[in-house]
This record gives structure tokens, sequence and C-alpha cells, in this order.
């Protein structure tokens, strides 16, 4: 007890140490890392701003150097990649992994326990959905970098030619979506994404649907819920009328009518401002935000992506890479460093430095808009009843496989969802686990 | 003697090393993995045990309706790939080698050229060609009224073909060209001064004559076809197409493995991939051996 007790404080005074930058040996956790010079530890991920982040601790700390390797995203092979490099036992210190994925990591044992290193009073500081969502079977898996509350992202000018209210109910929506094809027969006001059911799971955790539900030593999968139900037949609607484009999200067709102004809108998340920014600059202050559509009016959100930072299993490093995450994720400099960069509008999780992020992102593109304010108060709405279960990639390989044949007389988002759960009951069986649904 | 035995050794050693070290240990390693799988208990939160499973994750393969699946597609594959292949490379060959064509070294390079394109930018190049907004082929085709759509259930497999058509087209070419080439020249004077013409040249005599090269080229696609990987992959990471992310053998192994996490479940599929490719290539040694042992007899 008492050694686990002295070892707990010593990897505090470690952290805490290597977060006050002090020089020299400072922590005494960190001496075991480096027995002569500093830690150089090496961190994989490929969020916008991080090139810049990792820049500015290297310049700002010397018992500490981050060698970072910008990988392909998650979905698009960058899992992948570390899963392969965790059993191969040469991966990196420290990982980016999204919240959808990070139980998965855990189960198949690709991470470690930070809980000492990241405490209590650290993760006081996060939003607590965001905490929640990362703390696995009593355990403290990463640390949260941004909360990635929905918004709609539309073009105020076309909004404003046609007249069009910006819809702030899902039935508002759709009119709005009628609308807007009549105005221009071949425009969208948004967009289905048949590659990513994350966004589509986005909209279920935002009417109050729970897929994976963690009760004793049981998952309960449940997908044929109320919510769940009536996001799939209104998504459904908009696709059989044609009233959504139907592109693989981010491919060059979105980008192309976006660009030739056939697509109206963009249902994402925070981190979307970033990313419209950095693919539009010609569009600059034609673009606002609004809070996503809800289904009675009130605000509620689910989570679309959104960072944390894990530690792989092999690392020996552990000390020196929480230290790292905890200054990207919950300092000023940290902060300010990704976001001045001027591709990342993240909505940093470490609830006291949102006004750092606001003044650091230049809002020109949103015509000044106070984009924080409504990340803030979108935040807040997350539906705090959503977990991710941890065969995250089945579940959404299954669900992307139908997606991709959905089809008049074909099959339907209805059976995507019934794939998925599927899918997911196989999987957990097959692993042994107790399962329900 | 003893000399000669050593150098066959030293000169052999080189291959044996190279092909231990690149296919034997692999493929050993892929059959150990092949019979564990992972256990979890409580939640799986607490991370996985390895368990012996025998042929358990076999028999999950096999019993996955996706993984058969992955093979009637690629019989589907094959029986729209081989003869649209053979024809259009025999056909392309055939012009080349008649007296009627001109520009023959333009024409081969030019039909060979995409071959040397590598699959992955083949692909890429024909994702765009097929995205209804940005394709300039999808416009011209629906102006004329045909509309098509690429990436649908039914346009999947058209889709991945033609890749497979305009990568595999020319070099078949040059495989049909170098065997016309290779016909003694006195056969054709003798046919053509018995007057037969073109047509009759070409479909009588040219075309048994190379029957053997036809047979290899079929063969050598069949097994070639099993490995059906990167096209597919390409149309079904990039784009929101009909193509699944188990829709052949090859890909299915690699979603196991890359999506699923499931190794063992990835080593088995790709165990019983790679033994169908050895029945196969056994089936195909043992054809062709024979067929050349009748033709001395």
């Amino acid at each position: 007890m008492s050694l686990s007790w002295s070892r707990t404080t010593r990897l505090a005074a470690g952290t805490a140490a290597a977060l006050a930058v002090l020089t020299a040996c400072g922590g005494g956790a960190d001496t075991a890392d480096r027995p002569n010079g500093p830690v150089t530890l090496t961190f994989w991920g490929w969020a916008k701003g991080t090139r810049e982040a990792v820049a500015a601790f290297n310049a700002s700390h010397t018992d500490i150097q981050v060698r970072f390797e910008e990988i392909p995203s998650g979905t698009a092979g960058g899992y992948a990649k570390i899963s392969n490099a965790v059993k191969a036992g040469n991966a990196p210190d420290l990982v980016s992994i999204e919240y959808p994925s990070l139980p998965e990591f855990v189960s198949s044992g690709a991470l470690q326990d930070i809980g000492d290193e990241f405490t209590e009073a650290d993760r006081a500081k996060l939003l607590p959905q965001a905490v929640e969502l990362t703390t696995l079977g009593g355990r403290t898996w990463a640390v949260p970098f941004d909360a990635a509350p929905q918004a709609f992202y539309y073009r105020k000018d076309l909004f404003e030619r046609y007249k069009i209210p910006v819809p702030t109910t899902w039935d508002a929506f759709r009119k709005a979506a009628e609308q807007v094809r009549k105005a221009d027969p071949e425009a969208r006001i948004a967009t289905f994404f048949p590659d990513d059911p994350t966004t589509f799971e986005a909209m279920a955790w935002q009417a109050g649907a729970q897929w994976f539900k963690a009760e004793n030593d049981t998952w309960k999968i449940d997908t044929t819920d109320p919510a769940t139900t009536k996001v799939t037949a209104y998504w459904q609607g908009l696709v059989d009328d044609g009233l959504v484009h139907k592109n693989a999200s981010f491919s060059p067709e979105w980008t192309g009518s976006l660009k030739n102004g056939t697509t109206f809108g963009y249902l994402g998340a925070s981190w979307g401002a970033g990313v419209l920014k950095g693919t539009l600059p010609e569009q600059s202050g034609k673009w606002a935000v609004a809070p996503l559509p809800s289904w009675d009016g009130r605000p509620a959100s689910g989570m679309l992506g959104g960072s944390t930072f894990a530690v792989t299993k092999d690392s020996k490093r552990k000390a020196a890479a929480v230290a790292f995450a905890e200054w990207m994720s919950t300092t000023e400099e940290g902060v300010t460093a990704r976001i001045s960069s001027g591709t990342s509008s993240a909505f940093p999780a470490a609830t006291a430095l949102r006004p750092v992020a606001r003044k650091a992102f230049d809002a020109g593109f949103f015509g000044g808009q106070d984009i924080y304010a409504l990340f803030e108060a979108s935040g807040a709405s997350i539906n705090p009843h959503w977990a991710w279960g941890p065969t995250t990639g089945t579940t959404n390989t299954a669900v992307k496989d139908v997606f991709g044949r959905i089809a008049p007389g074909g099959p339907t988002l209805a059976d995507a969802v019934k794939a998925g759960h599927d899918a997911t009951v196989a999987e957990l069986t097959r692993r042994g686990l107790k399962v329900e649904g | 003697m003893k000399a000669r035995t050593r150098a066959a050794a030293i000169l052999l050693a080189p291959f044996f090393l190279l092909f231990t070290a690149v296919m034997v240990l692999p493929i050993g390693y892929a059959v150990w993995l092949s019979l564990f799988t992972e256990k979890q208990s409580g939640l799986g939160f607490g991370g996985a045990e390895t368990v012996f499973t025998g042929l358990g994750n076999y028999r999950a393969a096999l019993g996955d309706p996706a993984f058969r699946e992955g093979f009637l597609v690629l019989i589907g594959y094959c029986l729209l790939h081989i003869p649209l292949l053979l024809t259009g490379a025999l056909a392309l060959a055939l012009l080349l080698d008649s007296a009627l064509a001109r520009a023959r070294r333009f024409f081969q390079l030019a039909l060979f050229l995409p071959h040397a394109v590598p699959g992955i930018i083949a692909a890429l190049i024909w994702v765009y060609l097929y995205t209804p907004q940005l394709s300039p082929v999808v416009k011209a085709m629906e102006a004329g009224g045909i509309g098509f759509d690429f990436f649908s259930p039914e346009g999947a497999l058209p889709s991945v073909v033609n890749i497979a058509l305009w990568e595999w087209l020319g070099y078949n070419m040059v495989i049909f060209y170098a065997a016309l080439q290779a016909i003694d020249r006195s056969v054709i004077e003798a046919a053509t001064v018995d007057g037969a013409g073109s047509w009759r040249v070409a479909l009588s005599i040219k075309v048994p004559l190379i029957k053997a090269s036809l047979a290899m080229v079929g063969l050598f696609t069949v097994i070639g076809s099993l490995q059906l990987f990167t096209e597919p992959l390409i149309l079904n990471k990039g784009t929101g197409s009909a193509v699944t992310s188990t829709w052949t053998p090859n890909m299915y192994a690699y979603t196991a493995a890359f999506d699923r996490n499931d190794y063992g479940l990835a080593a088995a599929a790709s165990v019983l991939l790679a033994l169908t490719a050895a029945l196969l290539s056994f089936a195909v040694t043992r054809l062709t051996g024979r067929r050349k042992g009748g033709r001395t007899a």
C-alpha cells in the first residue's frame, strides 16, 4: 500500500514538474526514463495543428523532446497502423485515438492505465462527458483532448439569398432541405455520408439512443430503441426523397459540391470549422455555424469524433508521455500553439481553456461569428448517456457495408443498423463476453 | 562431382534463404496465428488472453457467409473478366500481327502503358472517372441517355472488372503478340496460297497455334484473381460504393485483422485462401504438364 502510494506521489510530482517546465531532474518518476539527457518520446497522430503544437512543446521543454510522426487518420488506416505496431512491439509511446475507438484498443490490451499520472485533479479540469468516455472498467486510459459537439455549418449568403430560415428542429431542417432544392434543383442542404457511420451514430446519440450499455458484467446492445428508430426513419426519408446528397465524407465530390455551391451545409462537429476553412478558403466570410437542429427545439448534441491521447502498452516513458499529453490538452500554450496554426478549430475538453481557443482561432471565415460560444452551449448539451463498446471497428464496418448498398428497393438504413447490431453481438460473444441484445 | 554439388548448393542458397525468409516463415507464422484466438472477460477492459482454439478460426471463417460470398464474387469476377480479357487481348494482338497494322511499336507501347501504372493509382484514377459529380465520362454517358451508377450494387463488379481490364489488357496482348510472332511464317504463307483470307488465317491458323498461351493466360488470371484486393479496397474506402469491406476473401482477411483486430481469424482466412491458390496452381501445372507430354508423344 505504502509502496503504491509513494509511487503515485512520485509520479504525480513528476507530472507536475514537467508541467511547470522545470528543467534538469525535477520529477522523480522521470529519472528512470532518462539516465542522461532528455527523454525522447515518439508520438503518432493526425489532427490538424499537431505539428505546430509539438514544435511549440519542443521549443519550450528541455527535459522531454517529442518526435511527431503524422499517420493517416484513424479509420483511414491510422488505427490499423497503431494496432500493428503494438502487435509488433515497436509502437510509439503516445498515440491519438478518437473516443469511439478507445474501448477497442483498451480491450485488445494495447494501452496502459494512466490513472496514476493523470490524476483525479487533472481530470476535473475537463468536460465530464469526455472523462467518462475515457474511463473504462473504472480505470483511466487516455487524456481527452477535445470534445466534439455537433454543429450545423451553412452557407449564410445562400440561405439569405433564398430566404431560407436556419432550421432549429429536424422538422424545420427537412422543410429547409425542400426549399434548398426548390431554389436550385442541383443543390442540397447537406450530405449523407455512406462511408461514415459515425455521423449517423452521433445523430442517434443526440436523439438519446444508447447502443452500448455496460451493466455489471454484461454488454447490453440496443439499437431498436425509439430514438434510433426515429433517426433512422428520418434519414431514410431524406435519402429516399433526394433531399440530401449521397457522397463519401471529405471525398473530392463532397468538396467539389461545396466549392461550386451545390451543397449548402455540413452537419459536422466543432473540428469541422477548421476543415471547412482549410478546404474552402475562397468562401471565407460566407459561412456561419448554427447549433445542430434537435427533435424538440431544445439544445441537444451527440459527439462526433474527438481525440484523446493514450500511452501504448510497451512504452517505458509513460510519465513523460502523459506529461506531454496533458500539456497539449490542459495548458494555454498547448491549445494556443495548435489553434493558432489556423487549421484547427478544436474545442478543448479543458473547460478553462475555451477562451484561449476562442482567442487563438481566426473566425474571419465565419464572418467573425463567435463559434466557440456556440460550441460551448452545444458541448454542455452533449447527451451524457452514450458509451462506446469494445467492438467499434466491427460495428462500424458492418454498418458501413450496408450504407454503401442503400438503394430504392435494396437495403435500408434500418437494415444497416441491424447489421451493425448483429455483428456487434456476434463479435462480443466470440470474444467470450456476456452480451444481451 | 563434389565440387559440382557444392557449386549447386552455393548457387541455390540465396534462393532458399530468401524463400524461407519471405515465404516459408510468414506462412508458418500465419498458420501458427490461425490456431489462437483472444478471449476476454467481464466487460472486456481487462485486456485479452490468447488461447489455443485449434481449428476454431477456420470454422468461424468458413461459417461466415461474408467469407463464402467473397469466393462467389471472385467466381463472378472471373466469369466476366476472363472472357473479356482473352478476347480483347487476342483481338488486339491479331490486329497488330496482321499485315494491315501500322505503327506497331507505338500501339504496343500505348496499350502496354496502363500496366506500368501501379494498381492503386489506376484505381484512384478510375474512382475519379466513376464519380457522378466529377467524371466527364459519367457526364457524357448521361448526356447520351445512359444512366449508370458505377458505385451501385449492380455496378460494383463491372466497375472493378473494367479497372482490371484496363490494367491487364495490354500486358496479355504483348504475350499473345509474342506468341503470334513466333508462328512459322511459312504456315501462314501456305494458308494464303491455299486461298485463306485474313479472317480465316487469324481464326483457323493463328489462334489454334497459340492455344497454349491462351490457356496459360487464362489460368494465371484465375489464380491472380484470388488476390483481388487493391482496386476493390480503394472503391470501398474512398467512396460510398456498394463494394463491402469483405468483398473478396483477401479483403475479408484485411478487415478481420485491421478493422476488427481479430488476427487469428485473419490468419485462418489467409491460410484458406493460400490453400485454394496452391490447389489451383497444382491443377494448372498438372494440366499444362500433361498437355506438353501429349504433344511430344
